[in-house]
């Protein structure tokens, strides 16, 4: 299973990278540090998962998310930001976002987007 | 050209507010300790007061700048919780850290402060001994500094008064919330 983590922050890609290392056996992590990067690597391999932050250069979690949609209406694509504001969260929601993790967040509160989204994806 | 500073306006106390509690909420949530506030005072010079600043600059309503300011042995300790990892210098994953915490704490707190509009820029970290952070002309910036288990750190913020004058917070509360 192929996980595509975004996020323009080492730390934050690690983190979540870590979770994903102890909710999913045998998953593959594929970093992107951009939305341009990751769309790149979202086409050149079968993704099965998308955790993605919303602010970065180059392309933003948003317009990421919106590219994803327009090649899969089905994957899961989980938003993991600081837009915390409810009408951002609603315009991610009408872009097609499977769920949304605010940060900061607790390992537990990962643990269970990543159960409910990637584990059984 | 000399130019008046600014006396701490409403404003300035009704975004430091919401700061105090994202920090708290950030570095209880993602740190797991619990900082609390040692002093609070006018910043009188440009240098900033540690060693790692991630500054983060704010514009639409209020206009200014945030600065999360670390030694370099509590920036190696916050890497070291974080990340669990063991981190000996202050090198670009340190910082990168410290940047990332800086977003969350400015993100966090823009949810209080939604009546502002804010623009938010992505967190510019500066590292060296003596190295300045500058405010807008004429604004009084102010430095709080909070103690923890990894460490010491300072927030210091200055922003210009902008045209809500609706807030209701008073410079009264920065100092009385001091916990």
């Amino acid at each position: 299973m192929n996980i595509l983590v975004v996020d323009d922050s080492k730390t934050m890609r690690t983190i979540l990278g870590r979770g994903i290392d102890k909710c999913v056996d045998g998953a593959t992590i594929i970093e992107a540090g951009d939305g341009v990067e990751a769309l790149k690597l979202f086409e050149a391999n079968e993704i099965h998962a998308v955790l993605s932050n919303w602010n970065m250069p180059y392309m933003d979690g948003l317009a990421l998310l919106k590219a994803v949609r327009e090649r899969d209406e089905e994957i899961p694509f989980v938003m993991v930001s600081t837009e915390a504001e409810r009408h951002r969260i609603i315009t991610a929601i009408q872009a097609g976002v499977s769920d949304y993790l605010t940060k900061p967040f607790t390992p537990q509160a990962l643990d269970t987007k990543l159960k409910r989204w990637v584990a059984t994806s | 050209m000399a130019t008046a500073m600014q006396a701490p306006s409403e404003l300035t106390a009704a975004i430091v507010n919401p700061l105090l509690a994202a920090t708290k909420e950030v570095f209880e949530t993602m740190l797991g300790c619990t900082p609390t506030r040692d002093g609070f005072s006018p910043k009188n010079a440009t240098i900033a007061q540690h060693q790692l600043s991630a500054a983060i600059g704010l514009t639409g309503e209020a206009t200014g700048t945030f600065v999360l300011s670390l030694p370099e042995s509590t920036a190696i300790a916050f890497y070291n919780r974080l990340l669990g990892l063991r981190a000996t210098r202050l090198d670009a994953e340190v910082r990168d850290a410290v940047g990332e915490v800086a977003n969350m704490i400015i993100g966090r707190a823009k949810v209080e402060l939604t009546t502002l509009k804010l623009s938010i820029s992505s967190p510019n970290l500066v590292s060296g001994v003596g190295h300045q952070v500058h405010y807008p002309v004429g604004v009084q910036p102010f430095c709080l500094v909070f103690r923890s288990e990894i460490g010491d750190f300072t927030l210091e913020v200055g922003f210009a008064d902008g045209l809500n004058k609706t807030l209701a917070t008073s410079t009264r509360n920065i100092i009385s919330s001091r916990k």
